[in-house]
């Protein structure tokens, strides 16, 4: 009897967890679809550079940046125009949904660029710039830019929102990530340039 | 309640609801909107009061994007009856502005005397905006003006909308408005024209002007249309005026009052890429209108048949801005009322506005815009008669056209000084001596100075 009941009890909760679930999953598309996609597009496929995809993004690193907003740690001028207004009433739970249904997005498919800058690009991201003391980014990011969990997904992504970007990690008002602002310290802008081109092309 | 007061109660509502739906002015970008959504300016806008794409997505959505604490309410089944924000979406509008025309007005009692040139209005207009979600799916834009020229204070634009999203590749809404385009969504119709959504309100202005193009919100009405907005493309709209103006009953006293209801329609597709969009789109109004004005509300009416196209280009860069928008109406007047009572040389005219303006801005802050107007049309010897000097039409056409320039400043997102110059090369049809009294129509070239704030 008792071992009866324990397991009632225990499909219960089962059942009740499963549909709480399926409820913030609703939740997160229903936010997704309804309030992020007029920026971010259908199914986290922008149209501008302004607007990062979010299609495929890492959701350990989609929950970071939103919980940065949020808290207004991360504060270059379009995450405060934008994304703090946007990310200061979302719950933990609705960041998880929303990193979750990004995540689950099929990525967007990054556009080459000019050989030369492709060229260049390439040596970056799969060496670094030994002589400034720059890492690979690959060793960080991925082979093929995919990222994994904190490290974003740069593949995909529009090349001139990761050039405001590294810019922005450069000059200091993306401040919350020391480490990018150590990688992009001594680069130039046009080796900005040709790492985001490569990177974004993957 | 006694019933004499239960009738003026109802009396006194059936006014302020009139007075709700009163000829609206212009109106603008508003700071509430930026405190409901936490959104910078530059979210929604261009330079305000041009919308970006983003702007024009959270105008479909009726104004409904939310991150303020909610007073809300629910049913046992979970639907929701209240959202309300804790605090009300309100702001306020201040705009001052200086006048000066290239010749003094004439002086409006002593003959061959002169206006004082140079006419500062403080305010030129102030307005009260109640603008945001005031329930789920329910947004307004409601604007209370304090009008410098008449010192008067009365109703606005207003916009109020439903709207719902029925899946990623549509939405569909409803709004209630008393200015057919206030609604709209690119700003090449004329409740919202950029670049020159501001004129000098004391300076004259070309006398004749289509029903589309601000005609038929002049002469006070309220609508209703229902639009779709399909694979974020696609915009569709269809809609119906009424007569509404700000008076207790609409009688021989009132002027064009709307035969029954006016259909609205509105056609657009949107393209975007990378950082540019370009819309392109046709829109017009049917009206019949009683032309009212001492004459009986029954009978013959005038027929205005608008038709018009229009095109907007936008590229929004982090440093520059562009934008060109264009359109062009095309009005066929019917004049039945006004033909059959002497009042028009010809059974029928027409009447034609192109308008094209371009510009630029660096950095949000220091701006130019320039751009070329004409309207043109049949030549009338009865509607288009010599009248009064400065506004009437001696050469019995109703042809004006010409060039303004702009330069902008921006200092803050919500603040903008602009220096405005208008150049006629034709004025209420002719270009010298146009209304029979000595002026041209370069005398009424308008130099004209704005200072605006919004919060
Ligand atoms: C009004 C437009 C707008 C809306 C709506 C919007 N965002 Fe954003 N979002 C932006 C902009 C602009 C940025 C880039 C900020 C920057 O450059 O720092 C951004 C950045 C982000 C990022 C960081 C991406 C990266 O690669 O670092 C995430 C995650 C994000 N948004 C999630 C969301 C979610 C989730 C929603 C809906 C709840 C949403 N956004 C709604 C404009 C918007
Ligand atoms: C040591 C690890 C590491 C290396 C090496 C590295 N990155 Fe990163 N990168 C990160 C982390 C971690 C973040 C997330 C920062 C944050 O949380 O804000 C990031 C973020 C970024 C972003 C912002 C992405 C977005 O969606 O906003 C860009 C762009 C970027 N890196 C490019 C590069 C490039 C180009 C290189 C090589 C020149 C590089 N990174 C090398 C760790 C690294």
């Amino acid at each position: 009897m008792k071992t009866i009941i324990a397991l009632a009890v225990g499909a219960v909760l089962a059942a009740g967890s499963t549909a709480a679930l399926a409820q913030d999953q609703e939740g997160a598309k229903a936010l997704a679809t309804g309030v992020c996609s007029a920026c971010h597009g259908p199914q986290g496929h922008s149209i501008s550079p302004v607007f990062p995809n979010l299609a495929g993004q890492q959701s350990a690193y989609i929950t970071l940046q939103l919980d940065a907003f949020r808290s207004h740690e991360r504060g270059d001028p379009n995450a405060r125009a934008y994304m703090w207004g946007m990310a200061s009433q979302l719950s933990d739970t609705s960041i998880k949904g929303l990193a979750d249904y990004y995540a689950a997005q099929k990525p967007a498919v990054g556009e080459i660029g000019d050989k030369p800058l492709m060229a260049e690009g390439q040596k970056i991201y799969t060496q670094g710039i030994a002589a400034q003391g720059v890492p690979a980014c690959a060793s960080c990011h991925g082979k093929d830019a995919e990222g994994a969990g904190a490290f974003p997904r740069l593949a995909g992504q529009h090349a001139d929102y990761l050039v405001a970007q590294l810019q922005g990690f450069q000059s200091g008002t993306r401040a919350n990530a020391p480490i990018m602002a150590n990688v992009v310290r001594s680069m130039s802008p046009e080796q900005i340039k040709a790492a985001a081109t490569y990177a974004a092309s993957r | 309640m006694q019933r004499g007061k239960l009738r003026s109660l109802i009396a006194g509502f059936a006014v302020a609801a009139a007075a709700l739906l009163l000829a609206p002015g212009s109106a603008q970008a508003v700071p509430s909107f930026a405190r409901q959504t936490g959104f910078a300016c530059e979210a929604c806008h261009t330079v305000f009061p041009e919308l970006t794409p983003y702007g024009r997505r959270f105008k479909l959505n009726g104004y409904t994007v939310d991150i303020l604490p909610q007073v809300s309410g629910i049913t046992p089944s979970k639907e929701q009856t209240l959202m309300l924000n804790q605090l009300p979406p309100l702001s306020f509008m201040f705009q001052t502005s200086y006048t000066s025309t290239k010749k003094a007005l004439p002086d409006t009692a002593l003959p061959d005397a002169f206006a004082k040139n140079g006419q500062v209005l403080f305010p030129q207009q102030a307005s009260l905006f109640y603008a945001g979600r005031i329930a789920p799916n329910l947004g307004a834009f409601v604007q209370m003006t304090y009008d410098g020229t008449s010192g008067s204070f009365g109703w606005d634009n207003t916009d109020i909308r439903y709207a719902r999203l029925a899946n990623e590749n549509f939405l569909w809404g409803l709004s209630l408005n008393n200015n057919p385009t206030v609604q709209d969504l690119w700003n090449t119709t004329s409740a919202w024209q950029s670049p020159f959504d501001q004129r000098s309100a004391t300076a004259p202005g070309p006398g004749a002007g289509t029903m589309i193009d601000g005609g038929l919100a002049d002469a006070g009405v309220a609508g209703v249309s229902a639009y779709g907005y399909l694979y974020n493309s696609v915009y569709v709209e269809l809609g119906a005026y009424r007569s509404a103006p700000a008076a207790a009953q609409i009688d021989s006293t009132s002027t064009n009052v709307v035969k029954g209801a006016a259909p609205y329609w509105r056609l657009a597709y949107e393209h975007q890429w990378g950082r540019h969009s370009l819309e392109v789109g046709a829109y017009g109004v049917e009206a019949k209108l009683y032309p009212g004005g001492d004459v009986p509300l029954s009978g013959p009416t005038n027929k205005y048949s608008d038709w018009a196209l229009d095109s907007q280009y936008q590229y929004i860069g982090d440093e520059n801005l562009v934008s060109v928008t264009a359109t062009y109406i095309h009005e066929k007047q019917t004049l039945d009322a006004t033909y059959g009572a002497g009042a028009s040389s010809n059974p029928s005219d027409t009447l034609k506005t192109l308008r094209i303006g371009a510009s630029y801005y660096y950095d949000r802050k220091y701006g130019g815009a320039l751009g070329y107007f004409s309207t043109t049309g049949s030549s009338d010897d009865l509607l288009y008669a010599q009248g009064d000097p400065v506004t009437g039409f001696a050469n019995s056409k109703p042809d004006s056209k010409g060039w303004t320039a702009e330069l902008d400043w921006v200092p803050y997102e919500n603040t903008k000084i602009a220096l405005q110059y208008t150049m006629y090369d034709k004025f209420n049809g002719g270009d010298t001596n146009y209304d029979g009294a000595g002026r041209n129509a370069k005398d009424n070239n308008t130099l004209y100075l704005l200072g605006w704030i919004n919060f």
